[in-house]
């Protein structure tokens, strides 16, 4: 009995350390899966045309021809839709008829002052045209239909008037005209709804299609151009069908989402087709085309990163660190020899082992605060350089960080060396400095290459030491190293918490850290391969 | 060129220009030469013992007047963490000491049994071929940056927690110390994988003979035998935890508060790196507040050398301990 427990117990524990390795594993495909399938999103897309527009308008890559273009054709498609929204508008907007009113009425006021007749005759017809544009206002504001005939009849009996032809004023009856007819076919009961509903709907279309091409292009950047990627188009599509509703559940505090058919809300109105017409010709509107997008590696971006690539950070991160190695690397291959080859364990070697150590276990934070107190403020001004954040004290703080990664590797790749190199050619007469010049460095090489390797991974990824000595979120590309820089690490970090613009643009946002992580991961893999392939050949022979 | 030597006469030969034999100035030349560059050499390794002096020098000097001005015990023991208030500021990191062993004693509850279970696993159960496999994604896991983690923290788990836990915020303790668990697993794993495969075979076949299942043979011998390694594992990932700051920026919510009651992981809590990392942005150079970040730095540093020295130890002692077996 006893022993049935003690297996069962014994085949349990197996299991378990089994089920650790798939916890390990699953947590790095969990890590990892959903933010390549993100991030591949930012090379490989279907542009629609505004992508096309966004590259040649922002970056100027891109056949100018082919995109104008594109641009007519999808501008009739375009044109459409627009039509329908002004006809509807018409009818519904009494904010705007008004406005226009009123507009009317200052352009026939400037118009009259303009004309040389007499005083009194220039009083009655201002007083005649305010009249007009009062009513309009009024009628404007009403939702009966007789009542708004009443009015609208009212003011174009003045259209006979022999004063007001041909002047500013006969905008008046064309406006009166066209409203009476619009009021005539919507509800007027549900105007201020629609009203509502409509300014969402325009809003959605811009997103979808860009700003008219007849409005000014805002300043900002990201309002510049409609969806440039087809499945932005498809997910603004859906806004464009579904209004999200946040409703007040019941049973519990949190509040529920539904979705509602914005078709219904235009049922039986002049809008109601759009939502056919743009479903069938979404296409034509944006003319998606599946994109490598192989720039996004080079290109700068607009701010937020909203268009655009990661070709300052890829650059920074790439000066940063290959700036750090050359610091590094002589100290550590320097380190290394000295403590393989010239000592033996004593105290001393003792102490710097245990500062090697103590230095591979100081927090990166820790690095980030002793970079800005001693480069940025002390050690570069010293040398008459700004007090300032800079690649140079980054590179410095980020080479500190990594001597211990590189001391050991180092060492252990001279360790690794045969003591029968070494012998031979010490029996040759070599002097041990020649030996270790002639035999032991090139012989080691390979395995201190994989040290280099890994220490540039893991300076690629640091952030924490950078935060305070040369990272910038937004900024120029540096053109010396007297100068701040963005990275990948910096700007991952900014992207996924500092910088809310960029949460709209999630492919963006994955993009970045996954050319960080590929960028370390290809790295290591290198580093892996490198490193198997030296033990094999000097164990092998 | 002949040369003199013990009365006989060495001939070289052809062609061959260096004398055999040194004369005394060229014998006093090489040892001293050698001398020098064994100093040199010796100097240039000092630099990590410089490195080492040089941030506990700056960070001192630059946390130094904070500690004069205000009272340690105060920053040690109070709980208020005002740095910004005009009036009258106060520095009491308790808080922040406990957000991060709070947050680390989480990641560790996680991580340590997965990573000696683990370390076992690839030590003991599988064969040679599936463990080149495992070692690699571990290998993957170490290498990944802590910015990734983070942002894998804000943008994926949090908002996953929050609609599917239940939980007021998606940052918390317990998005931060999962995250930390999984940075910390592959110290756990290599370090203890290294004792537990150090401890010697008789001890298993021995403990086998005597009719021991498997995990008998973990739990009462090898397991015991590699002990000091595994604390020693142990107090690593602990190190790597406690230090993080990306991560625990990114996904511990940032809420400088003690959590109440303390096994609720689902609150905010704010840690020492985290703070250091926030707060540098706005503070002034020089200011109260500014020194007040580097005495939190000079702290975390102390805790970590004190780690440093407890592993350190123990490591020593595995060594010893399976020198002797």
């Amino acid at each position: 009995m006893k022993l049935i427990f003690r297996i069962v117990f014994d085949r349990i524990f197996t299991v378990l350390t089994g089920l650790t390795v798939f916890i390990i594993v699953g947590a790095l495909i969990a890590i990892l899966g959903p933010m390549f399938r993100r991030g591949v999103g930012a090379v490989f897309l279907r542009g629609t045309v505004e992508f096309r527009k966004v590259q040649l308008a922002e970056f100027g890559h891109g056949d100018e021809a082919q995109v104008r273009a594109e641009t007519e054709r999808t501008g009739l498609v375009r044109a459409k839709v627009y039509e329908m929204i002004d006809r509807f508008k018409s009818g519904i907007d009494t904010r705007q008829l008004s406005e226009r009113a009123t507009e009317i009425y200052r352009a026939f006021g400037a118009e009259l002052k303009l004309k040389e007749i007499p005083r009194e005759q220039y009083t009655a017809l201002r007083s005649l045209s305010r009249d007009i544009r009062d009513r309009l206002i009024e009628a404007f504001a009403k939702a009966d239909i007789e009542q708004i005939s009443q009015d609208v009849e009212h003011v174009l009996q003045y259209e006979k008037d022999e004063r007001l032809k041909g002047t500013a004023s006969e905008d008046f009856f064309r406006l009166a005209r066209q409203y009476q007819k619009a009021a005539a076919a919507t509800n007027l009961n549900k105007r201020d709804e629609y009203a509502k509903e409509l300014a969402e709907l325009e809003q959605i279309i811009t997103e979808l299609l860009g700003p008219r091409p007849t409005e000014d292009s805002p300043t900002l950047a990201q309002f510049r151009y409609g969806a440039t990627r087809w499945d932005q188009a498809k997910k603004l599509l859906h806004k464009l069908h579904w209004k999200e509703l946040w409703v007040e559940q019941q049973s519990s505090a949190s509040l529920m989402r539904i979705e509602k058919s914005r078709i219904e809300e235009f049922a039986g109105t002049e809008l109601e087709p759009l939502f056919r017409y743009i479903d069938d010709n979404l296409e034509k509107m944006l003319e998606p085309k599946p994109t490598f997008y192989w720039r996004y590696f080079l290109d700068d971006s607009t701010p937020g990163h909203y268009f655009g690539g990661i070709g300052p950070e890829i650059l920074g991160t790439l000066l940063l660190t290959l700036l750090s190695m050359v610091f590094v690397v002589p100290f550590g291959i320097i380190s290394a020899a000295y403590l393989t080859e010239c000592t033996r364990e004593g105290p001393v070697v003792r102490i710097i082992r245990i500062s090697i150590n103590t230095l591979a276990g100081v927090p990166s934070i820790v690095f980030g605060l002793f970079g800005m107190a001693f480069f940025v403020l002390f050690f570069i001004p010293l040398f008459g350089g700004p007090s300032k954040p800079c690649i140079l004290a980054g590179s410095m703080t980020l080479a500190v960080l990594t001597l211990p990664v590189m001391i050991r590797s180092s060492e252990e790749a001279i360790r690794a060396v045969p003591q029968t190199y070494k012998e031979a050619s010490l029996a040759l007469g070599a002097s041990s400095f020649r030996t270790f010049m002639k035999v032991t460095l090139p012989a080691a090489l390979p395995g201190i290459l994989t040290g280099v390797i890994l220490s540039l991974s893991r300076v690629a990824g640091e952030t924490a030491p950078i935060l305070f000595t040369a990272g910038i979120a937004v900024g120029p590309v540096p053109k010396s190293v007297f100068q701040t820089t963005r990275t990948l690490s910096y700007g991952s970090w900014d992207m996924a918490v500092a910088d809310k613009l960029s949460a709209q643009v999630p492919h963006n946002q994955y993009g970045m850290v996954v050319a960080l992580v590929s960028l370390i991961l290809c790295m290591n893999a290198l580093a892996i391969i490198l490193r198997s392939r030296v033990f094999k050949r000097l164990k092998g022979h | 060129m002949n040369v003199s030597y013990i009365g006989r006469t060495l001939q070289p030969a052809a062609g061959f220009k260096q004398p055999l034999v040194l004369t005394i100035g060229q014998d006093i030349k090489g040892f001293v030469l050698r001398h020098l560059g064994r100093l040199a050499l010796f100097i240039l390794t000092c630099t990590s013992v410089l490195a080492v002096f040089l941030i506990f020098l700056f960070v001192i000097l630059e946390a130094l007047p904070f500690l004069g001005k205000f009272s340690i015990v105060e920053f040690l023991t109070s709980t208020a963490w005002y740095p910004q208030a005009h009036d009258r500021p106060e520095f009491g990191a308790l808080t922040l000491v406990v957000g991060s062993v709070y947050v680390t004693t989480a990641a560790l509850v996680f991580s340590v049994p997965i990573g000696v279970l683990a370390a076992v696993f690839l030590s003991e159960i599988v064969p040679f071929r599936i463990r080149d496999i495992v070692k690699p994604v571990v290998e993957i896991l170490a290498a990944i940056p802590s910015v990734a983690y983070g942002f894998f923290a804000v943008l994926v788990l949090a908002p996953w927690l929050q609609e599917h836990l239940d939980f007021a915020t998606g940052t918390n303790a317990i998005n931060a110390s999962l995250l930390l668990s999984i940075m910390a697993l592959p110290t756990i794993i290599s370090v203890a994988e290294d004792s537990i495969s150090a401890t010697g075979r008789e001890l298993r076949e021995a403990s086998y003979a005597l009719g021991a299942t498997r995990i008998e043979t973990m739990f009462k011998v090898v397991i015991p035998a590699a002990h000091s390694g595994i604390i020693a594992a142990i107090v690593l990932g602990m190190m790597r935890a406690i230090g993080e700051t990306m991560v625990v920026w990114m996904a511990s919510g940032n809420a400088s508060r003690i959590p109440r009651p303390w096994w609720d992981l689902s609150q905010s809590v704010r840690t020492m790196t985290a703070t250091i990392a926030g707060d540098m942005g706005e503070t002034e150079q020089g200011s109260d507040h500014y020194r007040a970040l580097f005495a939190i730095g000079l702290l975390l540093l102390v805790m970590t050398l004190l780690l440093n020295l407890v592993s350190e130890y123990f490591l020593t002692r595995a060594k010893k301990s399976l020198g002797k077996s």
